[in-house]
């Protein structure tokens, strides 16, 4: 493992107020991820995976705790500018997709690219090659209405790595699809983040995804309980 | 992001929900088409009136007469003013006036060859005549050195007919016939005056220019030197008070008039006749010219408070002005209203797809979209609705007024005859349209603000946090 970790996850705690009760959802935890590396979080539902990727990507602020990507601490970064740093250093993929509805495959893929100023053709072309070797090439100007479920989450993956984000957090990429396109989905994925090196956090429910990472973290009850070296 | 994206992507959100859109580009629409409409309305108005009062008169001249007040139940107070060689150096001297004649009016009876008519003869200073807003279209002004020359309005010609040929023609059947006022020029008019003891004087005239037609004020009259028609005058004030200085008055009228002339306004000053309150010598008004429009409000609002008598075309003028501004006020108050119910209606829509969007503001978020990218797609919406709705209501706009001024042409002619060519009473000119699509632009932008700051909240959370 390279010695300078990319996320630094230093005893994030996370608590909910819930009218008079305080839900504590995460107590303390640490977690280094290397470039490169992908990285399972595996656990039950309601242990808090989601809560801690969200925290991790800088879409929610932890209660406690630091959170460092490629050395910036992300606690300083103020909303306003927590956009333009997720778009340079983060890729997201969700479980629902969340494609905009109006927009057919291409534009999704590069929207992206949009927010960035890169000229329109450039990032059409980009885009354009990027959907092909997922697989897409002859669906790019369908609306995400039109596609199945699997094809829809590649748009996802292709949205997620098209500006070469160095990590990718996933939340249950594969939550909505067979056991087939799951895997599909996640070699392509993988394959494609080892061609650049980048770096993936997944979080998932099921042992056979966790299973595609170098490295299983598992959690219970907002806190690591054990941690898997593939 | 670059404008062109964020204009395509504002327009394609916007036509997402077409009806919603459309619905809310019809109140811009309509705001924008009643207020340009009713400001075409002032404008026109305002325009027209000020053509019409050009043509009716010289809009910088002041007529000064001696002016008697009166207090509120009808009796005078104060003396007359009067109008005197004193007054008249007085008037020149107030700041914007530019020029000063005495004046003095005179009529009879006169002939044009074999034509009679009647001539209102008006005298002035023939020095200050151009300056005094004369000008000629054929033949020349009155020089200093002119004796017995008139000018004549243009309309002067139609003041003499030929009774024995209209009898034998029947001429008069069909009313005057028009004349060309281009044959008065280097006419020889023969002016009959009478004084009250009964003695008769024919003086004749010698036409040297015809005024130009704009003028409508003065096209019914002849100018001439103010010391020629002083002469007259003093002949037909003879038979009234200084009855026992007929002899040498008499002949002194009857002096002709070719050899030098001597006399100036001042030498013929009525203060210095020999009592001192012998009015017959005043002025009967005194002709003001002030540097602007402007300028002639203030200086008739001057002479007013100095106690003259002071009537200007401008004074007409200002209270057209006045209406017209109540009425630009009023109209364009109702336009506001609409417009400012169209913004409303703008920030309840973009209200309404923020909550539809909000997920979709989050996604945009977490991929990278920034505050200002959020801010500016949401302020680019709501201002492509002020602008679609500006520009078709503009055009509606240039609809109306053409219906208007169709109605209004047809009313003007079957109203009054002498309309000339029907003035347009709504008139848009180039700066009230761009106006318009500006404003309307602007109202879908401060529509927009307090969606858009909305939008800036939306959390990325939503997006993924699903429900
Ligand atoms: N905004 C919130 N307010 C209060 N409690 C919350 C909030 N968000 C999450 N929680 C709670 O935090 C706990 C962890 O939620 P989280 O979504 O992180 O679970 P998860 O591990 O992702 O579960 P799953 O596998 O079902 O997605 C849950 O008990 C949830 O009720
Ligand atoms: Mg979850």
């Amino acid at each position: 493992m390279s010695p300078k970790p990319i996320l630094q996850a230093k005893n994030i705690i996370k608590k909910y107020r819930m009218g008079t009760q305080v839900v504590s959802v995460l107590n303390s935890i640490n977690l280094d991820v290397y470039p490169g590396e992908v990285v399972s979080l595996l656990g039950k539902s309601g242990c808090g995976k989601t809560t801690f990727l969200n925290i991790a990507a800088g879409l929610e602020r932890p209660t406690k705790g630091e959170i460092i990507i490629d050395g910036h601490l992300l606690n300083k970064i103020s909303e306003s500018k927590m956009s333009v740093f997720r778009r340079k250093y983060i890729g997201f993929v969700f479980q629902l997709y969340n494609l905009i509805p109006s927009m057919n495959a291409l534009e999704n893929a590069i929207l992206p690219l949009v927010f960035e100023g890169i000229p329109a053709r450039e990032r059409e072309q980009k885009g354009r090659e990027l959907l092909k070797t997922m697989g897409l090439g002859d669906r790019l100007g369908h609306k995400p209405s039109e596609m199945s479920g699997g094809q829809r989450q590649r748009i996802s993956l292709a949205r997620a790595i098209i500006n070469n984000p160095r990590i990718i957090f996933a939340d249950e990429p594969t939550g909505n699809l067979d056991s087939r396109t799951t895997k599909e989905i996640l070699d392509l994925l993988i394959s494609t983040l080892r061609k650049n090196g980048q770096t993936l956090l997944m979080v998932t429910h099921d042992q056979e995804v966790a299973r595609h990472g170098d490295r299983i973290i598992e959690m219970a009850d907002g806190k690591i309980i054990g941690e898997k070296v593939m | 992001m670059r404008k062109k994206d964020l204009f395509l992507m504002a327009n394609q959100n916007l036509w997402r929900r077409k009806a919603r859109t459309i619905l809310t580009c019809l109140g811009v629409i309509i705001g924008t088409a009643s207020i340009v409409v009713m400001i075409s309305l002032g404008i026109g108005l305002r325009i027209s009136m000020e053509q019409s009062m050009a043509q009716w008169g010289s809009l910088n001249i002041i007529n000064v007469h001696p002016g008697m007040q009166w207090d509120e139940s009808g009796n005078p107070t104060g003396e007359e003013k009067r109008m005197t060689d004193e007054t008249v150096a007085e008037l020149a001297a107030i700041p914007g006036v530019t020029a000063v004649s005495p004046q003095y009016n005179i009529d009879g009876e006169a002939k044009l060859g074999r034509k009679e008519g009647y001539l209102n003869i008006v005298g002035l200073d023939p020095a200050v005549m151009g300056e005094l807003e004369f000008s000629v279209e054929h033949g020349r002004l009155l020089a200093p050195e002119d004796r017995f020359a008139i000018i004549a309005g243009s309309q002067v010609i139609n003041n003499f007919w030929d009774e024995r040929a209209a009898r034998r023609g029947g001429m008069m059947m069909d009313g005057p016939q028009q004349q060309d006022p281009a044959e008065l020029l280097d006419q020889r008019i023969q002016l009959t005056i009478r004084n009250q003891a009964g003695n008769e004087r024919k003086q004749n005239f010698f036409v040297v220019g015809i005024l130009d037609e704009k003028n409508m004020d003065r096209s019914w009259q002849v100018y001439a030197s103010i010391h020629d028609v002083k002469r007259l005058r003093d002949f037909m004030m003879k038979g009234a008070n200084n009855t026992g200085q007929m002899g040498p008055m008499a002949k002194e009228v009857m002096y002709s008039g070719s050899g030098m002339m001597v006399a100036s306004t001042v030498k013929d000053s009525p203060s210095r006749g020999s009592r001192k309150d012998d009015r017959s010598n005043d002025y009967d008004s005194i002709m003001v010219r002030a540097k602007d429009v402007a300028q002639t409000k203030e200086v008739s609002q001057e002479l007013r408070d100095r106690g003259f008598n002071a009537w200007s075309m401008a004074d007409s003028l200002k209270d057209i002005e006045n209406v017209s501004r109540t009425m630009q006020a009023i109209l364009g108050g109702i336009g506001g209203i609409t417009l400012f119910v169209a913004a409303l209606g703008i920030t309840n829509t973009m209200v309404m797809s923020i909550y539809e969007r909000t997920r979709e503001i989050g996604i945009m978020k977490v991929i990278g979209a920034s505050f200002a990218d959020v801010r500016s797609i949401f302020l680019t919406e709501a201002a492509l609705i002020g602008l679609f709705g500006g520009i078709i209501g503009l055009g509606f706009s240039y609809g109306a007024s053409q219906v208007v001024n169709k109605i209004g042409a047809d009313y003007i002619q079957q109203g009054m005859m002498m309309g000339g060519p029907a003035a347009n009473i709504s008139v848009i000119p180039a700066w009230l349209a761009a106006f318009a699509v500006v404003f309307s632009i602007f109202i879908g932008l401060a529509a927009g603000l307090y969606p858009a700051s909305r939008a800036i909240k939306v959390s990325p959370i939503v997006a993924i946090r699903n429900e």
